[in-house]
């Protein structure tokens, strides 16, 4: 009979490698029945034994929080492997037992591959194996995969594991948690429905409040009463514990330690990255060093920027002046190179493309270095802390480069709830369309420090976005969080290439964006502007055009937040996609962007100003992203609640700013 | 490490922590209390101080941020932890990175000022480093006097920038 061997480890541990030594060129590739994960599986013949073996999914632990971990767990408890192979970094023993004490938890029999020797040596470790094999209960073979080391000997402990009635593992937890994993264990017993697995992993899945276990015990015979039981169990242990799911991972870490004090010898030797990083994720000191170095990334964006973005500006200035006339049509030749022409709107805002190319290639500098994933862990701590997943940190980052991107991502969140909440909070993100027009507004009125009043916005759209998750999740989405465990990259100087390739690829999809959405937004504008609202005739009185009218009919929702029917109309017009404020208010003021600023510094003070960037920061995202929330949440709901909420947020949040600038700060 | 390295990290950062504070002053006061009644602690030369601690609250954190990293890499060496090295990296990197930044704003003012000049034009503004409130700045200055760090941080920076 054909022996089936499963493959399970933590992803980048050499499962691959050690799959492809084993089965060599008898493989097959597919997916997981209904997943769009991948699965591969592989024939090979040892000691006359065919051998079926299967590469599970790279996962950090078996709790069924991602698709990932369900698959890997469903194979293992409902297919039941002859053995489970569970391939370990001798580098990273740390983190890798973990996936091994849950392996052995589901009471499979298990092969330790203890792989990457090599590197755990380097880095001054020394694992004695067979120290861990006693430990653990189960056999530990070294290998080092790439240069096949240890092959033989491990396909020698399949034979004889898959060949053994049952393993006796040693690992136990504390008193408390033993005395109530056996309570439990008890009540399991003789049910036949839950005869095929292991009662010990039944019972600690019951402990953690494992919903899937829970639903499995419900539909067993014995399930009303066991799950009664086990709830007093668990509130007399939550009374010390607090969350039980958090104590068995300490449980199991505090195992993992005792192994490991005992099986391993010599210290890791601290790298330059390991250093760097006990600094730049210190629990005190790391959220002001990740602000100070968004601080010197959005710095460093204008400074660099600005004297280009004025060279532009300067370039579709005397564009406008030489082309005048050129059409020899009166209103088109207004329309388009006027001074409320769509050509002033879309100079304005393609005299912003060294702003969006400098950002994007500080943003990829830094994340090529590797400190984007510092900055997904420190703001994880965090996200968890209130009971929010650290995984829509990573949207979050996306969002500030584009809302539809963010929204998008946000796939890799598994979880429907938390998923859902990250989609609908995702266009609070700062986005590069509405930098363009914050950018103009803060150096209008901040001068040197635009910089540090931009990030004032970016540090407000980050927490608005966890106010609202947290709202949701204590309201609509009551549940628990789904862990996110990350790797965290060496640190390494920056690639220029991969960077340069990066700020290209933004900007030709900024001149696309231009050239079309913004183009076209911005000629309604210009239409509206000189078409006369009694004759519908060609005019140049803008204060007689259709969109003065709308603006004016408009004007009183907006006279609370003091600003005037052009305001008014470039913002509504935002709607279509936000570069389009900037360049409509140009249009519609009649100036070229460095009269813009000294024109908003004689008209506007700072409070009403800063009041208005919030509003634009919050208020409805742009068409595309609304498309893309209805997308990714398959349902028009919450894209009409996502439109209503940043709606009134918007409202409510710049007026409370101007009421408190107006009382506490009468001298701005 | 040496301890003239610590020493030199330790004055270093009280220097930072002092202008950081500055800066978080002044701007409180200028941009939400509308004063122009700014703390200085420098030189007066000509219309400036040197250094120049203009007022911005994010600035003023970086700075204080730098100076707690190069305070804290003293804190951890004196109870023994080699982690000191990481905190004395880390306060050096950022230390060089915002006296980049510094020289970049004077370049970047400079082309700003005089780019019109390149087609016959008239300079936008007058500009030096004494108008501009980031021409001598505390990261300017600070950066300088912590350059010398490197000679006592270059395993760590060869590490990550092998081949330097």
């Amino acid at each position: 009979m054909m022996i089936r061997v499963a493959l399970a480890g933590n992803p980048n541990v050499g499962k691959s490698v050690i799959f492809n030594n084993l089965t060599g060129s008898h493989q097959r590739v597919g997916n997981w029945p209904g997943k769009t994960v991948e699965k591969k599986e592989g024939v090979f013949r040892y000691d006359n034994e065919e051998i079926y073996v299967v590469d599970l999914p790279g996962t950090y632990s078996l709790t069924a929080h991602s698709i990932e971990e369900l698959i890997a767990r469903g194979y293992i408890v409902e297919e039941r492997p002859d053995v489970v192979v569970v391939v370990v970094d001798a580098s990273n023993i740390e983190r890798n037992l973990y996936l091994v004490l849950q392996v052995l938890e589901l009471g499979a029999k298990t092969v330790v591959a203890l792989n990457k020797m090599d590197l755990a040596e380097v880095s001054s470790l020394y694992l004695d194996a067979r120290k861990l094999e006693r430990l653990l209960g189960v056999p530990v073979i070294p290998t080092v995969a790439p240069k096949k080391v240890g092959m033989d000997e491990l396909c020698r402990k399949i034979l004889e594991v898959a060949r053994t009635k049952r393993q006796v593992v040693k690992v136990r937890y504390g008193n408390e948690f033993e005395e109530a994993i056996g309570k439990i264990e008890r009540q399991l017993e003789g049910d036949k429905a839950l005869e095929a697995y292991s009662t010990r992993w039944l019972a600690i899945k019951l402990l953690e409040g494992d919903e899937a276990v829970i639903k499995k015990v419900q539909r067993a015979a014995s399930g009303g009463k066991v799950l009664r039981e086990v709830e007093e169990i668990r509130k007399a242990l939550k009374r010390k514990h607090g969350d039980l799911e958090m104590a068995l991972i300490n449980e199991r870490y505090r195992v993992i330690k005792y192994i490991v004090e005992r099986a391993v010898k010599g210290e890791k030797v601290l790298t330059a990255s390991d250093y760097l990083d006990q600094a730049l994720l210190d629990r005190y000191l790391g959220m002001p060093i990740f602000i100070s170095i968004l601080w010197i990334i959005f710095q460093f964006t204008f400074i660099v920027s600005m004297p280009f973005s004025d060279i532009l500006s300067d370039i579709f200035a005397i564009s406008s002046e030489r082309l005048a006339g050129i059409t020899g049509i009166a209103r088109v030749d207004y329309l388009l190179f006027g001074e409320y022409g769509v050509l002033n709107g879309v100079g304005m805002v393609l005299s912003f493309v060294p702003l969006i190319m400098t950002l994007y290639f500080t943003m990829s500098l830094l994340e090529d270095f590797g400190y984007i994933a510092r900055a997904a862990f420190l703001m994880d701590k965090v996200m968890r802390k209130l009971g929010l997943t650290g995984r829509s940190i990573i949207p979050m980052i996306l969002g500030f480069g584009c809302n539809i991107a963010g929204v998008y991502s946000t796939r890799i969140i598994p979880v429907e709830e938390d998923r859902i909440v990250a989609i609908v909070t995702n266009p609070l993100m700062l986005c590069s369309a509405r930098l363009v027009t914050f950018v103009v507004i803060a150096a209008a009125f901040w001068g040197s420090a635009a910089g540090s009043v931009v990030l004032s916005l970016y540090i407000l759209g980050i927490a608005l976005a966890v106010l609202v998750a947290l709202v949701l999740k204590r309201s609509v989405f009551k549940g628990r969080v789904s862990p996110f465990i990350m790797e965290l990259p060496p640190y390494q100087i920056p690639s220029l290439k991969v960077a340069t390739t990066q700020m290209w690829v933004r900007a030709s999809l900024f001149f696309k964006k231009a050239g079309t959405v913004i183009l076209l937004g911005l000629l309604v504008v210009g239409l509206l502007a000189t078409t006369d609202v009694s004759t519908l005739s060609f005019t140049q009185d803008i204060e007689r055009s259709l969109v003065a009218t709308i603006g004016h009919a408009l004007q009183p929702i907006f006279a609370p937040l003091n600003w005037d029917w052009r305001l008014v109309v470039a913002t509504v017009f935002g709607f279509i996609a936000k570069e389009i404020v900037i360049g409509a208010s140009a249009m519609l003021y009649g100036v070229s962007e460095e009269e813009f600023s000294n024109f908003l510094a004689l008209h506007y003070d700072p409070v009403t100003m800063y009041a208005y960037m919030v509003f634009v920061l919050v208020y409805v995202p742009c068409v595309a992203t609304i498309a893309a929330v209805k997308h990714e949440t398959l349902s028009w709901r919450w894209a009409v609640f996502t439109i209503i909420y940043e709606i009134v947020l918007a409202y409510a949040l710049s007026l409370v700013i101007l009421l408190i600038g107006r009382t506490f700060f009468p001298g701005v | 490490m040496r301890r003239r390295v610590l020493y030199c990290g330790a004055l270093l950062g009280l220097l930072y922590v002092i202008y950081g504070v500055l800066q978080v002053y002044n701007g409180v006061v200028s941009w939400w209390f509308g004063s122009d009644k700014l703390m200085q602690l420098g030189v007066k030369v000509f219309e400036t101080h040197v250094p120049n601690t203009f007022p911005d609250p994010f600035s003023g954190l970086t700075l204080i941020t730098i100076g707690l990293l190069f305070l804290a890499a003293l804190y951890h060496s004196m109870r023994g932890f080699t982690r000191y090295k990481g905190y004395l990296f880390a306060a050096w990197l950022l230390a060089v990175t915002v006296l980049v930044l510094n020289v970049v704003e004077i370049c970047a003012s400079f082309l700003d000022a005089y780019y019109p000049l390149l087609y016959g034009g008239t300079p936008n503004f007058e500009w030096s480093l004494a108008v501009d409130a980031w021409g001598i700045a505390p990261h300017l200055l600070l950066g300088v006097l912590a350059l010398p760090l490197y000679f006592d941080l270059k395993d760590f920076i060869r590490e990550l920038i092998p081949g330097l």
